[in-house]
């Protein structure tokens, strides 16, 4: 039997909207307050979606132990309490928007998942991040 | 066009295999393992698929669905211990991938006799934190 299961995290980080390619006026246009040169933080949320046959000894889809482990080390222990520009490698060149974040999480979780769940082991179909409850955005691998 | 609809049971399970040994089961379920159970509020979200009825504007009565749930899901799962009061469970694990199974299948051939609407999935939150959907595949 093939399910989905979500699994939920969360951790709280400080960023700021700028881009090096455009003018300091643009970025006040574009970004707003989000550009504020001393920054400002969110409690950020990351749901992962993972299809997966149940294993009939466990009744699990995916070992939730390896996941929350694979979590904390790819996600939420660089992340959490940390200055996204200035403490994470990706978002010295990129602007750590919920997009950037999103896609970052996803990188750093594929390029370790077949690795640790094995090829035919569950997928990874979605990494959904919310900068806050109005403000989410998602990576797929169907889209 | 799909309908999803909300109801809620309260039950208590135990997650442990009689196939794994006691350090396996502490490794695979963690806290959930203690063999004392413990229980959870859980939140069930059934979509049904279908076209509205030209006359009624309605996919399925959903007077008709909440009966359905209440008898064959509710009255079966709430206020009990998952492991000894609700059968598939004498034999497989009460994970939260195995109760969406097992609502589907109690669920799926009653949804609609004629078929005009269908049961598309059944999502389980068992936490805020973890939710299992379950679409019927095999």
């Amino acid at each position: 039997m093939t399910v989905r299961l979500a699994r939920r995290y969360g951790f709280s980080a400080s960023h700021r909207l700028h881009s090096s390619a455009l003018s300091d006026a643009e970025n006040r246009a574009l970004y707003g307050k989000c550009n504020n040169p001393h920054g400002h933080g969110h409690n950020y949320e990351v749901e992962l979606l993972v299809r997966g046959s149940v294993d009939s000894v466990t009744g699990r889809a995916i070992d939730l132990t390896a996941l929350d482990g694979l979590a904390e080390e790819q996600i939420l222990a660089p992340f959490r309490w940390r200055n996204l520009n200035e403490e994470v490698d990706a978002f010295r060149s990129e602007v750590p928007t919920t997009e950037n974040l999103a896609a970052e999480v996803d990188r750093r979780l594929r390029t370790v998942w077949d690795e640790r769940f094995g090829l035919s082991g569950p997928r990874l179909e979605r990494v959904s991040i919310w900068e806050t409850e109005r403000n989410i955005c998602q990576v797929s691998d169907y889209v | 066009m799909i309908i999803s609809k909300k109801v809620e049971f309260s039950a208590s399970h135990i997650c442990r295999s009689p196939e794994l040994s006691e350090e396996e089961n502490t490794r695979v379920y963690g806290a959930a393992s203690n063999p004392l159970g413990h229980g959870h509020n859980y939140v069930v979200e059934v979509a049904i698929a279908g076209e509205p009825d030209p006359v009624t504007g309605m996919i399925l009565d959903l007077k008709r669905l909440k009966e359905i749930l209440e008898e064959k899901v509710l009255s079966v799962y709430d206020h009990r211990l998952l492991n000894r009061e609700v059968a598939p469970f004498d034999r497989i694990v009460p994970t939260v991938e195995n109760i969406a199974i097992d609502i589907w299948n109690r669920l799926e051939r009653h949804i609609d006799p004629t078929e005009r609407a269908r049961l598309y999935s059944v999502r389980v939150h068992e936490t805020n934190e973890l939710f299992v959907e379950y679409r019927g595949e095999a």
